[in-house]
């Protein structure tokens, strides 16, 4: 039975129609403005351009904590998407959160490859992004080594990295929802099947993957998501913060990035087919990918309800990594919410930052 | 302790649209993830690509006739502007862009020792102290 001094009286009915009549005032009057109003402004803390080179670029962002920790980050964003998902809006960036406690953060972006980029592979990003952006870091910072956090893809690179590299300058490893085990990506696996998907094909005769596809391929993981996401919308536009949130989180989906036509190839065949970087059997620039090669420290963030990544998938990553010191945190969220979302800020961001404090001196 | 059952209309009908989104997505994916609408999907995706192919070789042909450029054209015209501008931005030394006697000291130690459990942060710091 319920204690009578905890009673909570429910509002009455006449009380939640007079609420639903002033969201639907509200939702009209606000629906008018949502559609002539211009898309958000996103990424809004203050960078400067280091380097840029074709589909790469470098940033640095201008530190906001009087002193910093000695070792810098450097993020690696997913090759399909903007890095603005790590500073949407102040009081909601991971980046503004990470400057305000103390560390000093550099971002790899990506910029749409030109079509003289549609052979960059693999070998590109891990042999050459990665590195030339650490030895810009290392030079602009004037610290040796660094902690490099990559999310999805980009931890996927990173990971790459770190198992070719373990003399160093990493001094911290950090991945968000990177998958290891293709094999648990089930719909992508079926697919990029190869009896049915000729990828060959395909990729020598498109050079560079368009946006669309990318963005086909991701809806069709939650098929009903846009529809339902458009009928909330209408639900919410009464809620300001909700619309902006959307608004936001619709761009970044919107501006979906073109990939590397070789890059894809790869992708598909080696990591999809042959599902290497979990056999061991993945080669870059002709070395084995060993993840009992990684030493470094190892946090590995991964969503409870990623459609994405199931954790299934990203799980191998800590167990097989050489590290002393690694640790596995699955937190509830999506692939993205775990990074940009309302929880980001409660649960991820904390913990991230307990991790590297007392590894960043 | 007492289930309550909850009459507000608007509330069930939000909970029917979760309930129909996971519904319809896990109907779709399960079908999704057959090898008849795996190679269908691919056939027709094979089809699409190889029309829209003939179709810019078409147009591309039509163009060069009329002498006139084409997408492809300003689109490569648009990325060697984008190189030059951004390679004219980054003339100025980094030196000079970010002046080294503006940035913070790297002596920031951790809010907690290190075998300490510790509280996570939820609050930044006001001027990063």
């Amino acid at each position: 039975m319920p204690s009578p001094n905890k009673t909570v009286s429910a509002p009455s009915t006449v009380d939640r129609i007079q609420t639903e009549i002033d969201r639907a005032i509200q939702r009209n009057l606000k629906g008018f403005g949502y559609l002539g109003s211009p898309a958000p402004v996103v990424g809004l803390t203050p960078k400067t351009l280091l380097h840029r080179r074709g589909t790469l670029s470098l940033y640095h962002y201008k530190p906001t904590a009087s002193e910093v920790f000695r070792v810098p980050i450097l993020l690696v964003m997913a090759t399909t998407n903007k890095a603005f998902i790590f500073d949407l809006t102040p009081g909601q960036s991971l980046i503004e959160y990470l400057l305000g406690r103390g560390y000093d953060v550099y971002v790899m972006d990506w910029n749409p490859p030109t079509g003289e980029e549609r052979y960059l592979r693999l070998e590109n990003y891990v042999l050459d992004f990665i590195p030339d952006c650490l030895q810009r870091v290392q030079m602009h910072s004037g610290i040796e080594d660094v902690t490099l956090i990559g999310y999805c893809m980009g931890g996927v690179l990173s990971t790459i990295y770190a198992t070719l590299h373990a003399e160093g300058p990493l001094k911290n490893l950090v991945c968000f929802t990177t998958p290891i085990n293709f094999r648990k990506m089930e719909l992508f696996q079926a697919w990029t099947d190869a009896r049915h998907f000729d990828v060959d094909r395909f990729v020598d005769s498109v050079g560079i993957i368009q946006p669309d596809m990318i963005m086909a391929g991701f809806d069709m993981l939650r098929p009903a998501g846009r529809l339902v996401g458009q009928v909330r919308l209408w639900d919410n536009l009464w809620n300001d913060e909700y619309v902006k949130a959307y608004r936001m989180m619709d761009r970044w989906g919107a501006e979906t990035l073109p990939v590397a036509g070789e890059y894809f190839r790869q992708t598909v065949k080696d990591l999809m087919q042959k599902n290497g970087l979990y056999e061991g059997t993945l080669s870059v620039g002709g070395k084995l990918v060993n993840l009992q090669n990684i030493k470094v420290p190892l946090l590995h963030f991964l969503a409870a309800h990623d459609h994405i990544v199931p954790p299934e998938c990203g799980k191998p990553l800590i167990e097989r990594a050489g590290s002393q010191d690694k640790e596995e945190v699955i937190l509830p969220g999506g692939h993205v919410s775990l990074v940009a979302g309302a929880n980001a800020i409660k649960r991820m961001w904390p913990k991230l930052d307990q991790w590297l404090e007392r590894r960043s001196t | 302790m007492t289930s309550t059952i909850n009459l507000d209309p608007f509330e069930m009908w939000r909970q029917v649209v979760t309930k129909l989104e996971g519904g319809m997505n896990s109907l779709a994916n399960s079908g999704m993830s057959s090898e008849q609408f795996t190679r269908a999907a691919h056939q027709f995706s094979q089809i699409s690509t190889g029309l829209q192919q003939t179709f810019e070789k078409a147009l591309d042909g039509y163009f060069k006739a009329l002498n006139l450029p084409s997408r492809k054209d300003i689109v490569d015209l648009a990325e060697t502007l984008q190189r030059l501008e951004e390679k004219v931005d980054m003339l100025l030394p980094i030196e000079v862009r970010e002046p080294f006697e503006n940035r913070p000291l790297r002596t920031r130690q951790p809010s907690t020792p290190k075998n300490a459990t510790t509280k996570p942060a939820t609050k930044q710091p006001q001027g990063g102290g």
